[in-house]
């Protein structure tokens, strides 16, 4: 008995957003990533083409992270230093991008100048090839002050830049306007609201394809089920030609999953869970692994070994299966 | 207890009141109402007074700045009476005296639609009169007054059925009898199977008169009606008193369940609305008591039960429901109205606890349950029921818009009435306005179909965003555009060229304010679509009800997304349809029935189940929406 495959057919497709420039663009990047482009659901090579595949950008920060220890060990003695833990980042992990956080700007903690985070952001860039990703510290006015050195000082760079957010998005979406470069929308696990922020950003003048969505996630056992179905909405909304959500996506997977419990109480206390080593790693990349099935593009990951696992996830995600 | 006197100021009012009671409460002993908008709980801050001399124990400040309070400035819901006292109330805390705009003909875009159908039901009145001459009673010809009066009337009848005299009618009847010289008109009510006589007078030919009452949360209206020719002799309207307990049901709610007394003192606040209005009906008319006989009451199911004194606790505990759907007809004096006192009070059943007989009232004026074609019936009021339905099926849902349309919770907002703004024009260049305002006088504030035109002009002028929020950017262009210590404002009108002594403003509070009210509306239009798997343009008429005065501007509405994007042509504003199918049940027995049919038929969705409102009503959160393909002819 003859089988006939059922294939959806799908009007539109996942808006490409281009992140870095080599210097022939005016950048001085070694690549430049492409995010998006699918006209298919996730993997499903037989529907549809899966443009670009996800790419994984590792987490940076300018001040020693408060991790647990199953993750600092595996970078060793460059926590202090993010030039040189950038440089392992891709130089030993495979990072596709980095994900520098400039937590250091927060005026309750090192108050540090937007002029030395810009420097701090030129360091990276001149120490690694890949495109970067650029946040503050989630202190809005600072923010707004940091950023716009930043996108002042790597004009020409096409960084990702964060965060725009409903209330606060005019700056950031200025600063991206004038010295040409990407914005991340974020948006508090609402398709709606991620909607009308992608509506208020484009309307001041920065084109669709310079926005990538932050449906702000949950991670493993703590909500993941709602950026799960919202995401899912996005890409299902992208197909159907929704232009407004045809940005691709952006994830929080690394802070999401390291706040678990989970993630970082010892066997001693919780037996049943079994030794924090694996588990650690686990709360990560089932996180990211979850969310790569409804059209994650961006992971923004910590855990080296959790990298290397997902890495391993989506080569053999984007075997034909057609 | 001890004992103190409070004098309220500038009214110069002194009341003895007992320690320990909150200011609000005293000044409403005092007959001085405050606004209270959240019902005592000392969140809303309409409160305010001042504390000219004298001590008060203050249990909460809301939102009083330092300088208020050093001023005396007090909460009353959160002021207690410690000892003798003097207190000012501002004029902004008081609720005012004012009168509805009612029915004054006007040229509106939409404009109140006047539909006639009482033609389709026929007049056969709750109540009628009739006037009867008895033989005198001889020594052969001595049956008793009663009988001898039943078998007169049962003559004059049309239609054989019991007749029934209640006690205290009886009591009049042989005094009155021999005083008529034996001719007497006599009022019946008239309903399904008996006549029940409510009123024996000396023969006469005035005719009987009716009310139609419609109880809203925000507002009471009377209309005084002929039951004879079926004219509306006179209309009389004015705030609810209920509101110093709460801006709307639910807090009104919280406040009767709190005490046994505070139960009675809400049900007797409507009461007394409802009894001013009709005294000064009587007055105008030249009227007794005794001529009004027969009442139809249209609220909403909150109204209702606490008009009838029924306790309306279960209504806002899940699973919502309330006391009584049909609710029965009872005598004027159980209820203390101040008509005659066997007259009965009928009020229009509900649907459920959000769903109630002021909106089957209205649905029973669109007659959209006897028609082909599918109607959308909107009551835009603070509890924003929907109807959609013809008549093989209706469906109903309730989506709390607030009280933003009827001028509640706008720093400037106010009733559709004189000195209201009711069309506002911005140049996109200098921001310059051009104001319409109601009676041509100078401007006092901004009523419902005023504040659409503001949003939408708003918008047009870039003042605002999709989200409501205010471009300060473009304050370089005009000083009308600032920033206050509070708020981010846009002045309408400056005091010089207002009634008062303060600049006009909408604040960027006000303006999430409607846009969350707009935004309810048009979730609650598209949720009950989706409950019936419909698309929007399937929908033949849209009849807007609402208290917008005499009209509201429909490509406004469509502008801002408040109303669907559909032709002109399928929309109608009826106005006050609550208070018009009160007229119309009192004039037809026909209709009366057929309203319990009705409230039968309707089939209420809960909204706050499952997440299809929550979805829709964040999504209409925008100007004029998420999903701009919905609103086609609105440019960006």
């Amino acid at each position: 008995m003859p089988i006939t495959l059922v294939k959806e057919k799908y009007q539109s497709k996942v808006g490409q957003v281009i992140i870095g420039a080599t210097p022939d663009q005016g950048g001085t990047r070694t690549k430049v990533i492409v995010a998006g482009g699918d006209s298919a659901l996730p993997f499903l090579h037989f529907e549809g083409k899966v443009e670009n595949r996800p790419v994984i950008a590792m987490e940076v920060t300018d001040i020693i992270p408060p991790w647990n220890d199953v993750i600092k060990e595996q970078f060793g003695d460059v926590l202090d230093n993010p030039i040189a833990w950038a440089k392992k980042c891709v130089e030993e992990y495979n990072a596709d991008m980095i994900y520098l956080k400039l937590i250091g700007a927060n005026p309750d903690g090192e108050n540090r100048s937007p002029e030395d985070c810009a420097r701090i952001v030129k360091e990276v860039l001149g120490a690694v090839g890949v495109p970067l990703v650029v946040v503050g510290c989630e202190d809005s006015d600072k923010d707004n002050e940091v950023m716009a050195a930043v996108a002042e000082a790597a004009a020409g760079e096409n960084l990702l830049i964060g965060l725009a957010e409903q209330d606060n998005y005019k700056s950031i979406t200025a600063a991206a306007m004038v010295h040409k470069h990407n914005v991340i929308a974020r948006s508090p696990l609402d398709i709606n609201i991620c909607k009308q922020l992608n509506i208020l950003i484009s309307e001041m003048g920065l084109p669709l394809n310079r926005i990538v969505i932050d449906p702000m996630i949950g991670g493993l056992g703590y909500g993941i089920e709602y950026a799960y179905s919202i995401m899912e909405r996005a890409r299902l909304g992208a197909l159907a030609n929704d232009k407004m959500l045809s940005m691709p996506m952006i994830c929080t997977v690394g802070y999401e999953a390291n706040r678990a419990k989970e993630a970082n109480a010892l066997a001693e206390e919780f037996p049943g869970w079994g030794e924090l080593q694996d588990r650690s790693i686990l709360w990560e990349t089932l996180t990211a692994t979850a969310l790569l099935q409804v059209g994650a593009s961006i992971l923004l990951m910590r855990n080296p070994a959790a990298v290397r696992l997902v890495q391993q996830n989506i080569a053999d995600l984007m075997e034909a299966n057609a | 207890m001890a004992q103190y006197q409070i004098t309220f100021m500038p009214e110069n009012r002194a009341i003895e009141i007992e320690a320990g009671t909150s200011l609000l409460k005293a000044a409403s002993k005092a007959e001085i109402y405050i606004k209270s908008g959240c019902g005592g709980a000392g969140t809303c801050g309409a409160c305010k007074v001042t504390v000219v001399s004298g001590e008060v124990e203050t249990t909460g400040t809301g939102n009083l700045n330092p300088d208020q309070i050093a001023h005396g400035v007090r909460l009353a819901c959160q002021s207690f009476v410690q000892g003798d006292l003097t207190v000012e109330v501002p004029p902004e805390s008081r609720l005012q005296e004012h009168q509805v705009l009612m029915g004054d003909v006007k040229k509106g875009i939409l404009q109140e639609s006047t539909n006639d159908i009482l033609d389709k039901y026929g007049h056969k009145p709750l109540a009628n009169k009739i006037r009867v001459q008895l033989p005198e009673p001889t020594l052969t010809d001595n049956a008793s007054d009663w009988a001898r009066l039943s078998v007169e009337l049962k003559r004059n009848l049309p239609y054989e059925k019991n007749i029934e005299i209640p006690l205290s009618v009886l009591r009049d009847l042989p005094e009155i009898l021999r005083q008529a010289n034996w001719d007497v008109s006599l009022t019946l009510t008239d309903l399904d199977d008996k006549y029940t006589i409510t009123r024996i007078e000396p023969g006469n030919e005035q005719p009987p008169y009716g009310l139609a009452i419609d109880i809203g949360t925000t507002t009471v209206v009377v209309y005084l009606v002929n039951l004879k020719t079926g004219a509306i002799e006179d209309k009389q309207g004015t705030y609810n008193k209920q509101a110093k307990f709460g801006d709307d049901v639910i807090s009104r709610i919280v406040y009767a369940v709190e005490t046994p007394d505070s139960m009675q003192e809400i049900h007797q606040a409507v009461i007394d609305t409802i009894n001013e209005l009709t005294d000064k009906l009587l007055a105008r008319q030249n009227l007794i008591q005794a001529d009004l006989t027969a009442a139809v009451v249209a609220a909403n199911t909150t109204m209702t039960q606490l008009f009838l004194g029924i306790n309306p606790r279960y209504l806002r505990l899940e699973p919502y429901i309330p006391t009584v759907s049909l609710t029965p007809s009872v005598p004027a004096r159980e209820l203390g109205l101040h008509i005659l006192p066997e007259a009965l009070v009928h009020s229009y059943p509900s649907v459920a606890s959000y769903v109630g007989g002021d909106i089957v009232s209205g649905a029973l004026i669109t007659d959209m349950a006897n028609k082909e074609e599918v109607t959308l019936f909107i009551d835009i009021g603070t509890n924003g029921e929907i109807v959609l339905g013809n008549q093989d099926w209706l469906v109903s849902c309730a989506c709390s818009a607030g009280p933003c349309f009827e001028g509640g919770g706008i720093n400037f907002g106010m009733r559709a009435m004189s000195g209201a703004i009711e069309r506002v024009e911005i140049d996109p260049e200098t921001l310059d306005v051009n104001l319409t305002v109601v009676g041509r006088i100078l401007p006092v504030g901004i009523c419902g179909s005023g504040l659409v035109d503001c949003l939408a002009k708003m918008r047009k002028a870039g003042i605002i965003d999709r989200a409501g929020n205010f471009q300060l950017e473009r304050s370089s262009y005009s000083a009308r555009l600032r920033q206050t210590p509070d708020d981010k404002e846009f002045v309408l009108a400056w005091a010089h060229q207002a009634g008062g002594d303060k600049d006009i403003v909408i604040t960027e509070n006000d303006v999430k304010n409607l846009i969350r009210a707009k935004g309810a509306i048009y979730a609650g239009i598209r949720s009950l679509l989706q409950m019936v798997a419909m698309d929007i343009d399937l929908i033949d008429r849209i009849d807007i009800a609402g208290g917008f005065g005499n009209y509201l501007n429909v490509p406004d509405s469509v502008q801002i997304g408040l109303l669907p994007d559909l032709p002109a042509e399928k929309y109608e504003f009826i106005g006050n349809s609550s208070v018009k199918g009160a007229c119309l049940a009192l004039l037809s027995q026909k209709a009366w029935r057929e309203a319990a049919d009705l409230a039968r038929k309707i089939t209420y969705v809960e909204l706050s189940i499952g997440t299809t409102f929550m979805d829709e009503f964040v999504s209409a959160l925008f100007l004029p929406h998420t999903d701009l393909s919905l609103f086609p002819t609105v440019e960006g």
